[in-house]
């Protein structure tokens, strides 16, 4: 299965220095291009990851378009025809009054109308984060993995710090500090997540510091930045890609709670603040699932995406968990 | 009838691209009090032989024809607890790597005593005697028999597992490269003592490797495979002074000899086939020195010279054209799929 | 003596990490832009009662003597009044943490017992039915919100069938001499049991993938091909060598769950009404009452850094290799 890879980033840019056809970046281009395709083509043989892309790709084409499908303003009152505010309306084909595909709150916001929208703050919290974490992750993993000595012993003195903060009632706290709103829940939550792609990143950086190709490279007297660049960066990225799902994962589930806790911006329209929203108006004892079912289903929906598409990409990079067959 | 009858054996395994045909045909005999030894380069299908042999073929592999008759039992028709029965107490193992054969959070002593428990009702005192026994047997202080497994040498592991692999007495033994984790000197003396255990019980022993001293040193016969099939097989005097098949010369030149002092070694060109889809006609036709158009057309024939079975289309040549160039390293590279890998780096 | 010297240095660690802890604390509520007395401080408040306020806490000295004395006070355990209710908060901690360590720690035995057997069950029965469909369950476990499944439960069994209790820990009513009366009453395992299955629910997801993955990776070991050689069951083989073995790491991870079990816990409190202690953090944090937030925040974090140092010990006492080097 390995011998697959054979012409791939993974084995090491170096060894096909002597390929004088190309210049070295359009073979460097050829060979990412050659490996993320055979990448591509083991991650789409996985029916689950193909349906969790086809997921993900749904909702991030829904946020695109939030404002066509949805059919209200999702923070507009909505009134009932004899001029009320439309509160607690059943959905349209429970034949609720209006026409409400989803009902309407208790403040009378059409619940639809917020779904839709709600895919926006959950994909922009989902992605952002996870791109800042794991990018602070793999420099801090990279530079205490290469220099190791005071620098790796500082880096990771710090990462088994932040590993004592509990993630919740830290972003809980750090948010009440700076402020409600996402800002402040996608910082808070860099802030304390890097810890785990810089471990893992460090980990992999020291045992591939010993490897021949860069000992090689080393001897040769490349620049520590040459090193890093073309030898140990391009084995790390696959990792980096994995924490980065797994990263998204989190951050929206995060979002949510802290949102779900009312700590969320008010004036904002969520996933997890339409589900604080009919908690505090007690939603469940009302029975009135339409308000609380659905934005649970899309968390559930896009969560279970990163971490399918995270797992699925977990198999190749680390074959021993591939399941046979 | 001998202890071990194995006929036609093929075993074979399960992979996303279709089966490995890691042994294809194998049989042959053991008798009871022999020392059976089998080489072959690394991938053969050595190992794979002999965990068919015991019972402990990893989930994707199978035994998919033959026979292997124990006693005249044959154990691919057993059921699963008869096979049990017979794991250890009759048929035991000395692993390829004992550096993590043993598992590591039990002492060795708990280690030999469970093997005891899932076999005999034997009382503490009967088993911790037998124990003591074995210990004294392989050379190790008794007092260690509580020592973990790290807390060992790799020389002294591999002696815990030999003492583990006889406490049973079994009837057969297969040592699957007992040596190959040992330094030299380790190697010697681990050697010596299974040839003295050997002539002090009456157990068979099946003894893999790919050096070819080992065999030479341990062995009365020798089977040398090749690809998952057998090459020759034959008195292990008669495989190393004068072996028919050209692989067998081949693995021969590739290993020092200590009687020539001053001897080239040599490397076969090329590697072994893809088990996959082993080539048709013989299987070392393609690195072979003496391959003609019938080699890779039609399956060797089994033929008797020598005192050993052979299985090439050549074997009456081998004297005159193959034997006296087979330490030039030249012979060995001229070969269509000639490359600078070969044996002797496995 | 190694082992000794170990734990002292673990416990020099502990000690440091804590401190970095409050010091992080200290730092982010006094020396966030912007006036550090408003956290304590009403607008309504005349000018003489806030000044007098303001000097009880010490608020215009130096800020190293105010550090200096809120390391002094945390190394007492004086943790200072609430603003609220003007009552010890380390009463109050010492009121809701029993009720937390119930609930987390029955939840996460019953999460850690099951987790544990199907991971054990999932790697030994590799490429199966039942191992596909077990691991997308535990995926979907870990990733659909814990606080709407508790959201959902309520609905249903709760306000539907009403068959548990909408919210609390005791009926309104009952009076228990006691904490061991309470947790020792029908009427309190009636509450628990809904709050307990959804956390063990949720936390249960990460042994099982951990345990299986570790699993997978001591199968391949050769020692279990011997143990097979040796004629043992497959249940001995199962359960006292391979999972013997993969237990180590499923330990270290458990202290890292414990830092997102905290964070569930928190949710489900939330959901539930659980008079825990990450409940009161969030009413906390919302109410300003800065004094109780510190103290549920610093207790939330003494536990995942004690985790992390029992783990440590415990992998000492279960793997024979460790030396304390
Ligand atoms: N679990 C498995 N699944 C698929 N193929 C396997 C498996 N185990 C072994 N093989 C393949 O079967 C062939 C024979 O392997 P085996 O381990 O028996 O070789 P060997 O002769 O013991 O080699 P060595 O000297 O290196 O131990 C090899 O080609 C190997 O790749
Ligand atoms: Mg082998």
């Amino acid at each position: 299965m390995s011998q697959k890879h054979e012409r791939s980033i993974f084995a090491d840019v170096e060894e096909y220095e002597s390929d004088e056809e190309f210049s070295a970046w359009r073979r460097n281009l050829r060979l990412w291009r050659s490996t993320l395709s055979e990448q591509w083509r083991l991650l789409t043989d996985d029916s689950l990851v193909v349906a969790a892309m086809a997921i993900l790709g749904g909702f991030i084409l829904l946020a695109f378009v939030a404002p066509v499908v949805a059919p209200h303003d999702p923070l507009e009152r909505m009134y009932t025809e004899s001029g009320l505010i439309a509160k607690w309306i059943e959905p349209s084909f429970l034949g609720g009054e209006g026409d409400f595909l989803l009902g309407t709150t208790a403040q009378g916001y059409d619940i639809f109308s917020q779904l839709v929208y709600g895919a926006r703050p959950a994909l922009l919290v989902g992605f952002v984060a996870a791109v800042m974490t794991v990018g602070i992750g793999t420099m801090v993993g990279l530079t205490a993995g290469y220099y190791g000595g005071y620098v790796d012993d500082f880096l990771m003195r710090l990462v088994d710090f932040v590993y004592g903060l509990p993630l919740l009632p830290t972003v809980i706290v750090l948010v009440t500090v700076l402020g409600a709103g996402l800002d402040s829940i996608i910082l808070a939550f860099v802030l304390l997540q890097w810890r785990t792609s810089a471990r893992v990143i460090r980990a992999l950086v020291l045992s591939l510091r010993e490897r021949a190709f860069v000992k090689a490279a080393r001897v040769s007297g490349a620049s520590n930045w040459r090193i890093l660049s073309r030898h140990i960066a391009p084995n790390v990225l696959p990792m980096a890609f994995l924490y980065g799902a797994f990263a998204i994962a989190w951050a929206i589930l995060t979002e949510a709670g802290v949102s779900f806790l009312g700590l969320g911006d008010p004036n904002s329209v969520s996933w997890g603040v339409m589900l604080q929203g009919a908690r505090v108006y007690s939603a469940m004892t009302e029975g009135t699932w339409w308000w609380f079912v659905p934005p649970g289903v899309c968390i559930a929906l896009v969560v279970i995406s990163g971490f399918l598409i995270g797992r699925g990409y977990e198999e190749i990079v680390n074959p021993e968990l591939q399941v046979e067959q | 009838m001998a202890m071990l009858e194995v006929e036609d054996l093929k075993v074979y395994y399960d992979t996303a691209e279709g089966a490995v045909k890691a042994v294809d045909g194998v049989s042959f005999e053991i008798e009871e009090g022999e020392n059976l030894g089998i080489v072959g380069e690394s991938g053969c299908g050595k190992s794979t032989l002999a965990k068919a042999l015991i019972g402990i073929l990893p989930q994707n592999g199978y035994i998919a024809g033959g026979e292997i008759r124990f006693r005249g039992e044959d154990l691919t028709e057993a059921p699963e607890r008869r096979r049990r029965e017979l794991r250890w107490d009759e048929i035991s193992m000395i692993a390829q790597s004992a550096m993590n054969a043993l598992d590591p959070v039990y002492t060795i002593r708990q280690q030999i005593l469970e093997a005891i428990e899932a076999h005999h009702n034997w009382s503490r005192t009967k088993s911790q005697e037998r124990i003591d026994e074995m210990f004294d047997l392989v050379g190790l202080d008794r007092e260690r028999q509580t020592d973990y497994p790290h807390q060992f040498s790799g020389g002294m592991r591999q002696r815990a597992m030999i003492a583990m692999s006889l406490v049973l007495e079994p009837s057969l033994i297969l040592a699957d490269e007992p040596t190959t984790a040992l330094d030299v000197i380790m190697q010697d003396q681990i050697l010596k003592r299974i040839n003295e255990i050997q002539e002090a019980s009456s157990a068979s022993m099946m003894v893999i490797t790919h050096d070819v001293a080992v065999v030479a040193e341990t062995c009365d016969r020798v089977v040398v495979m090749y690809a998952g099939e057998i090459a020759e097989e034959g008195p292990a005097a008669a495989i190393f002074d004068e072996p028919y098949h050209p692989y067998t010369l081949g693995l021969k030149s590739a290993f020092p000899n200590i009687r020539e002092a001053d001897q080239d070694l040599v490397s076969i060109g090329g590697h072994p086939p893809d088990l996959h889809d082993p080539p048709t006609g013989c299987r070392f036709a393609e690195r072979c020195p003496m391959a003609t158009e019938v080699c890779s057309r039609e399956d060797p024939p089994e033929v008797e010279v020598g005192g050993l079975r052979s299985y090439c289309h050549h074997v009456d040549d081998i004297d005159t054209q193959l034997r006296p160039v087979a330490d030039r390293a030249e012979t060995w590279q001229n070969t269509d799929a000639a490359d600078d890998r070969g044996l002797a780096d496995d | 003596m190694g082992k000794l010297n170990f734990f002292v240095r673990r416990t020099a660690q502990l000690v440091v990490t804590l401190w970095a802890v409050a010091t992080a604390l200290f730092m982010l509520f006094r020396l966030m832009p912007g006036d550090p007395t408003s956290y304590i401080v009403s607008p309504q408040m005349t000018p003489e009662v806030r000044q007098r306020i303001i000097e009880s806490y010490g608020l215009n000295d130096p800020l190293w003597v105010q550090y200096l004395r809120y390391i002094e006070n945390l190394a007492t355990l004086d943790l200072g009044r609430s603003f609220n209710t003007n009552s010890e908060v380390s009463e109050i901690l010492a009121t809701y943490l029993p009720n937390t360590l119930v609930l987390m720690l029955s939840a996460f035995v019953l999460a850690y017992a099951v987790g544990v057997t199907l991971g054990v069950l999932t790697g030994w029965y590799r490429g199966s039915r039942f191992e596909k469909s077990t691991v997308v369950t535990a995926l979907v476990g870990r990733s659909i919100p814990s606080f709407w499944v508790g959201i959902l439960v309520i609905w249903v069994f709760g306000a539907t069938f009403g068959v548990i209790p909408l919210s609390g820990m005791t009926s309104i009513g009952t009076e228990p001499e006691g904490f061991v009366d309470m947790v020792t009453s029908l009427d309190f395992l009636h509450h628990l049991v809904a709050p307990m299955l959804v956390l063990a629910f949720y936390y249960m997801g990460y042994p099982l993938l951990i345990m299986r993955n570790s699993m997978l990776e001591t199968l391949s070991e050769d020692f279990i091909d011997i143990c097979r050689a040796k004629g043992l069951s497959e249940r001995a083989i199962m359960f006292r060598h391979a999972a013997r073995n993969a237990m180590l790491p499923v330990l270290t991870a458990a202290a890292i769950a414990v830092g997102f079990a905290i964070g569930g816990s928190v949710l489900i409190e939330t959901v539930f009404g659980w008079p825990g202690i990450g409940r009161e953090m969030i009413r906390a944090v919302m109410r300003r009452d800065y004094p109780v937030a510190q103290g549920t925040f610093l207790v939330l974090a003494l536990s995942v850094v004690l985790m992390n140092f029992v783990a440590d010990l415990l992998y000492g006492v279960l793997d024979p290799r460790v030396t304390y080097e």
